[in-house]
């Protein structure tokens, strides 16, 4: 008799546990809750003296924070993917990750690879890769991110310029980037110069993701170019630049217009400038 | 002086303390997680992996001084039982040595025990991917896991002047708890209050002064933490490792001397 009460009593209990936990739970969730987008970020000296002596586990953890969240998206059917205010997170989770540890190089990696791209966030971008730039003083990618942001994103090659003489200078960067520093600082073939820095970053890159999307731009850039050079033999030829693009295709100077990796069409615009109807961005994230 | 004997029992109970197997098993386990981590990173694999070994034997060490040090010394006192080892011919403070003298063998086994773990998970994490480990020195590990060792020294010794203080081990518990915590921040308080501009607040000038007074009033144990360094590969010049080891081992004295004080003239219920 003695053993029985217990074990009814557990019986009873044991369901009970399982329905109040399920309410409980769902009671919570009804709860008001401060909106995501609001939420406050923690400044990085803050986060220095609450982390205590565990600043660099502290660093991994929000750098693959960030990572995760940004991986999740890939399974969203909306568009845009990632909202603005999301890409905001994913910077400042960055930045948090960055002031822990100056010198973890990832999340400078993961930053430059998609918040200027989809993100738009350029100058954020390069704040924090000046940061990168500073302490890992060794590292000539560093300045490399930062010249190619400022030329490719912000149109400023005596910038860009300047960061990538900072670059050639450390240990490890190629003869290529010295002969970049010197094109951009004299005139603004912008195309070729941009396979250049591109076919550069390629060759850097492991993360298949971020070279795939390398690899469009890429292929998206080398179209543009073969036509730009097209018309300007037309030029050279007749004396005028071509009506349309198909016009070089029937005075045989291309044997077809390429296509545009993004989903657009190449056209020449009033200026006599190559572009492309997609405007370099994936059809889903316009 | 006749440490050897209280030494050689205080480290024999320290090692047969069953906690010291739930820290083995905590520190295992958090090696192999450490193994499941550094797979997702895309560059800075060694610096993680590093990060994470050296994180473990600092947080197992701290496990252990707080869960096996403490008990060794402040429940003699709870539970009375120092009157035996009182009544016996052994002075107080060669009590008092002898005990810290076995807890520091005791740290130094653990963190060995530790340490050489954490040195096979970077050793495995190496061999799998080889080509991202940047700058990496095998020294600055191991110099890594000899300021840990120091530091934790000097929190024993902190907790056995807590212990000779208060009467109770859940005292001394606390009070040794709160000084890793206010040890490891407060060059980084110390940091923030002199320029608070970096984050934006004000700080009134006597919080500023007295944040000065704690940093030398406390033991600065981020000192001790060189876990970057060692992740990054940076130089550590000779004059700091110097320095910090004259400075570590100059409070853990005057920490012990002060308590050897103190417990030679206390009363015993």
């Amino acid at each position: 008799m003695r053993r029985v009460v217990p074990i009814i009593l557990l019986c009873a209990l044991l369901p009970l546990h399982a329905v109040s936990l399920r309410y409980a739970a769902q009671a919570r969730k009804a709860l008001p809750q401060g909106r995501e987008e609001a939420a406050y970020a923690i400044p990085g000296p803050i986060l220095k003296i609450t982390s205590l002596e565990f600043d660099g586990l502290a660093s991994d953890l929000m750098f693959l924070r960030a990572l995760v969240f940004y991986g999740s998206t890939y399974e969203r059917k909306e568009k845009p993917r990632v909202k603005d205010w999301e890409w905001q997170r994913l910077y400042r989770e960055l930045t948090a990750a960055t002031d822990l540890d100056p010198y973890f190089r990832d999340p400078y990696y993961f930053a430059e690879g998609t918040l200027p791209w989809d993100g738009h966030l350029v100058n954020e971008t390069n704040l924090l890769l000046e940061k990168g730039s500073k302490f890992r003083d060794w590292d000539w990618l560093m300045p490399f991110y930062v010249g190619f942001n400022h030329f490719y994103f912000l149109q400023d090659n005596a910038q860009a310029s300047t960061y990538l003489m900072e670059a050639s200078k450390r240990p490890g960067s190629s003869v290529t980037i010295a002969s970049l520093a010197t094109r951009l600082a004299v005139k603004g073939d912008r195309t070729e110069t941009a396979i250049v820095f591109l076919e550069q970053l390629l060759t850097q890159e492991k993360d298949e993701e971020i070279k795939k999307e390398y690899k469009v731009r890429l292929k998206a850039l080398k179209g543009i170019w073969v036509l730009e050079k097209a018309v300007a033999s037309y030029n050279a030829s007749f004396g005028k630049p071509p009506a349309s693009l198909n016009a070089l295709v029937e005075r045989r100077l291309l044997r077809q217009i390429p296509v545009d990796p993004y989903g657009g069409t190449f056209y020449l615009d009033e200026d006599g400038a190559v572009k492309t109807t997609s405007d370099l961005r994936h059809k889903e994230d316009k | 002086m006749n440490l050897w004997p209280v030494a050689a029992v205080t480290f024999k109970e320290g090692i047969r303390n069953r906690a010291i197997y739930g820290i083995s098993l905590f520190a295992l386990l958090f090696l192999v997680a450490s193994q499941l981590v550094s797979g997702m990173i895309m560059q800075d694999v060694g610096k993680v992996v590093v990060d994470m070994a050296l994180s473990t034997v600092s947080f197992s060490g701290l496990l252990l001084v707080l869960f096996v040090g403490i008990n060794l010394m402040a429940k003699d006192l709870d539970r009375r039982t120092i009157y035996m080892v009182l009544s016996r011919p052994i002075s107080r403070s060669q009590y008092l040595f002898g005990k810290f003298l076995g807890m520091a063998l005791l740290i130094i086994t653990t963190v060995a025990l530790v340490g050489f773990f954490a040195v096979a998970a970077i050793v495995l994490t190496k061999l799998r991917f080889p080509n991202f480990f940047g700058q990496f020195t095998w020294w600055l590990v191991f110099l890594s896991i000899a300021y840990t060792t120091l530091s934790l020294i000097l929190l024993t010794a902190l907790s056995f002047l807590f212990a000779s203080l208060v009467s109770t081990s859940f005292i001394t518990l606390v009070l040794t708890i709160c000084s890793y915590l206010i040890g490891h921040a407060i060059s980084d308080v110390k940091a923030l209050v002199e320029t608070p501009q970096a984050v934006g607040i004000q700080v009134a000038p006597l919080t500023v002064k007295l944040v000065q007074g704690a940093y030398y009033f406390f033991p600065n144990l981020s000192l001790f933490d060189i876990k970057t360094q060692a992740a990054h590969g940076l130089a550590v010049p000779l004059a700091s490792i110097c320095w910090t080891v004259v400075y570590g081992l100059g409070y853990t004295a005057i920490v012990m001397i002060l308590a050897s004080l103190i417990f030679s003239k206390r009363e015993f219920p």
